[in-house]
């Protein structure tokens, strides 16, 4: 087969041309909890768990998860805003984060105090959560408690979640477009409760047109937005607040 | 049928293979005749948010946007066209509203044979229900309705497919970790032994209701990842691992046509290619056509072995030019009319290679999908598969990586070439033998979130 040579007037590799370099910095300048951090960094959870307990001989619960477990996933974060880490390193990372927080909540014998919850969710009729998945694991990865309800989520439950848990937001996500109806009806029911928080929706085919077509409803057009819109809530913007910076 | 594998392939070449022909060409029941010389076009339309609350509402939604299609060919002048519909939730969950649906565009179809003489067919894609981490694969009632919606569909469509679900569980635990070992798992492995139980029944089916078994995909897997992986400047996945994820998709849904589907095979399954190149069946892409329904790298090569021309999916509203459905059938038409044009006049080879070039290194996706390429990664399948399908979808994955990283013209980011020589290390080091493979994979995956062997007979 006839193949050229030369392709620069057929496309153009932005990819090659926007590479971004970098490398995580030292966040700790006590090397006990350096060696933590720069487990997290990597994504080592395997390395991870042995340097958490031979920490936790000297140092308090609190500093190895501040000290170096969150501030270690901090440092990924950032690579990963200025593009020089793809996702999976920072799952792999959380994951990293997340044994070292369980031992150390072992050895508190109680649970990290987290930022707030989120309830989070994929519609009814909806099996494809990977971007549920994603949101939970950012969220997580960030300092907030996920009340992970899962796929195929019936209407009425994540009602029922939200006024159990008190969230200071919620998720949902759907691929198709004859699952997002739900997102309405759920706000809807939410409004009725006198429940008006935050209520983002994103995934394949939904659009900011519909979900900025109810109450309640922000489009979230990226995964990674989760971890921005969460401290917004946090922080007591509320939806129509969190519509006009996220959305429009 | 028992499955009966492949271990020859079917073209001795990727030049040998062109778009139009297939080695095994497949006739639908109003005559079309598809890999049989020329290429077809086919539509997917789906239907509006709303329309979805009654049988009545979505059969009247599909009523007009099947017709709106089928009367856009006539009014142009394209002489075939097949509509897939691809079933939404309620279409599977109520077995009889697929089939009523499938009834009523049999109709349409036959109508516009008697006053125009358009040669018509009809896809019914069937909604793989199952989620693997929440119903047993094998035994739930989404399993009952799946079937139930193949044997109310078979008796009026042309041809019936699926996107079969087996492995997502573990690949959706994989693709995000870089986990090359468990990517193959769930697609190579997992994914093949619930293909392999699901398209026995497919085909049996298909057969008593005189219907075409078309094929399956791994939409919910490869392209998954071929999504997340996204456009040149995305940072979710590698693109480099969607390639690799790609190469045993094939491995993977080959299975189909082992079980006696027959093809037209899924239009979503960016694999075909290589599936043509090995089962010689004909085979469906999407390409620049899917636009509307989402992005991808190679929007004309994926064009250069097909037999049908597909836009993936278009929700059904107003365009300026008349209806979504209209408009798509129309541009796919004049899609196919140019393919055809191309081998009435002789110049396929060169059309072939214009397809090709356009797209071959604009990412390493790309790359393995070129017809030569695809063809190799088909060969190191076929010839391993006689060792069972962990050794074969291996295969498929390393000749994929030999090929991006092989080729001095395939130029890698520094994290793409990171990542891929990573995860050829990682398949370098797996086990040999398909039960030790096994075995270690249910013991790292045992905490996957609703892994449950015993839905793949493990």
């Amino acid at each position: 087969m006839k193949t050229l040579n030369d392709y620069s007037k057929i496309f153009r590799r932005y990819d090659l041309e926007t590479e971004k370099a970098g490398a995580a910095k030292t966040v700790s300048t006590d090397p006990v909890l350096q060696k933590i951090a720069q487990f997290v960094v990597n994504g080592d959870e395997e390395g991870i768990l042995p340097a958490v307990q031979e920490a936790l001989k000297t140092k308090s619960p609190l500093d190895v998860i501040n000290g170096a477990l969150i501030a270690g996933m901090n440092e990924v974060s950032r690579l990963w805003d200025e593009g020089v880490y793809f996702l999976p390193q920072v799952i792999l990372s959380s994951d990293a984060m997340n044994v070292g927080i369980a031992e150390c909540e072992k050895a508190m014998g109680k649970a990290m105090s987290r930022k707030a919850k989120v309830v989070t969710h994929t519609a009814e009729g909806d099996i494809h959560d990977i971007g549920q998945v994603i949101v939970n694991a950012l969220l997580n990865a960030n300092g907030f408690e996920v009340i992970n309800l899962g796929a195929d989520v019936p209407v009425d439950k994540v009602v029922s979640a939200v006024k159990e848990h008190r969230p200071v937001m919620v998720t949902g996500t759907a691929l198709m477009t004859t699952t997002m109806t739900a997102f309405p009806k759920i706000a809807h029911q939410l409004k009725l409760a006198g429940i008006e928080i935050p209520f983002v929706c994103g995934g394949g085919a939904v659009s900011e047109e519909y979900v900025t077509s109810f109450e309640l409803g922000i489009w979230g057009k990226e995964a990674s937005q989760a971890p921005g819109m969460a401290e917004d809530a946090l922080s007591g913007d509320n939806w129509q607040t969190m519509r006009g910076k996220w959305n429009g | 049928m028992a499955r009966q594998i492949i271990t020859q392939m079917a073209y001795k070449s990727g030049e040998e293979m062109m778009f139009g022909t297939a080695k095994k060409p497949v006739t639908t029941k109003r005559g079309m005749v598809i890999g049989g010389g020329y290429v077809h076009p086919e539509v997917v339309p789906h239907p509006r948010p709303g329309s979805e609350k009654t049988k009545k509402a979505l059969l009247r939604e599909y009523e007009r946007a099947n017709g709106d299609a089928l009367e856009r060919m006539v009014i142009v002048g394209h002489p075939t066209l097949q509509v897939e519909n691809e079933h939404i939730f309620q279409m599977t969950h109520n077995p009889e509203w697929g089939g009523e649906i499938a009834a009523q565009t049999a109709k349409q179809m036959d109508d516009y044979k008697a006053k125009y003489g358009l040669i018509a067919a009809y896809r019914a894609t069937v909604a793989d229900l199952r989620k693997p981490d929440m119903h047993d694969m094998r035994e739930s009632d989404y399993t009952r309705e799946v079937i139930a919606s193949f044997e109310q569909c078979a008796k009026y469509a042309d041809i019936v497919s699926i996107e079969s679900m087996g492995g997502k569980e573990i690949f959706d635990h994989a693709i995000i970790r870089n986990d090359i070992a468990g990517i193959l798992f769930g697609i190579g492995v997992l994914g093949a032994i619930d293909m392999e139980w699901m398209w026995d029944q497919i085909v049996a089916i298909a057969k008593k209701n005189n219907c075409i078994p078309g094929g399956d995909t791994n939409c919910s897997e490869a392209n998954t990842a071929m999504f997340m992986a996204g456009g040149l400047i995305s940072k979710d996945v590698p693109h480099v691992f969607a390639a690799l994820a790609r190469a045993i998709a094939a491995s993977r849904t080959l299975v189909a046509y082992e079980c006696g589907a027959t093809g037209p095979t899924k239009d979503c399954a960016y694999e075909d290619p290589i599936i043509k190149a090995m089962a010689g069946v004909p085979i469906s892409t999407e390409g620049k056509t899917s636009a509307c329904a989402h992005s991808d790298l190679c929007g004309n090569l994926i064009m250069a072995v097909c037999d049908m021309w597909s836009n993936e999916a278009v929700e059904y509203h107003d365009m300026f030019g008349a209806t979504t459905t209209s408009v798509f059938a129309e541009i796919l038409g004049y899609d196919c009319a140019m393919l055809n044009t191309a081998i009435e006049l002789g110049y396929q080879q060169q059309m072939k290679e214009i397809l090709v070039n356009s797209d071959m290194y604009r990412d390493s996706h790309s790359l393995i999908l070129a017809p030569n390429n695809a063809w190799e990664i088909g060969n190191a399948i076929v010839s391993n598969r006689s060792k069972g399908n962990y050794a074969s979808a291996r295969a498929g994955a390393m000749k994929a990586g030999e090929i991006i990283m092989n080729d001095p013209k395939m130029k890698l980011t520094g994290i793409e070439k990171e990542a891929l020589t990573k995860a050829m290390k990682d398949l370098e080091a797996l086990p040999d033998k398909e039960g030790d493979f096994i075995d270690m994979c249910l013991k790292k995956y045992k905490n996957v979130k609703g892994f449950s062997p015993k839905s793949y007979g493990l």
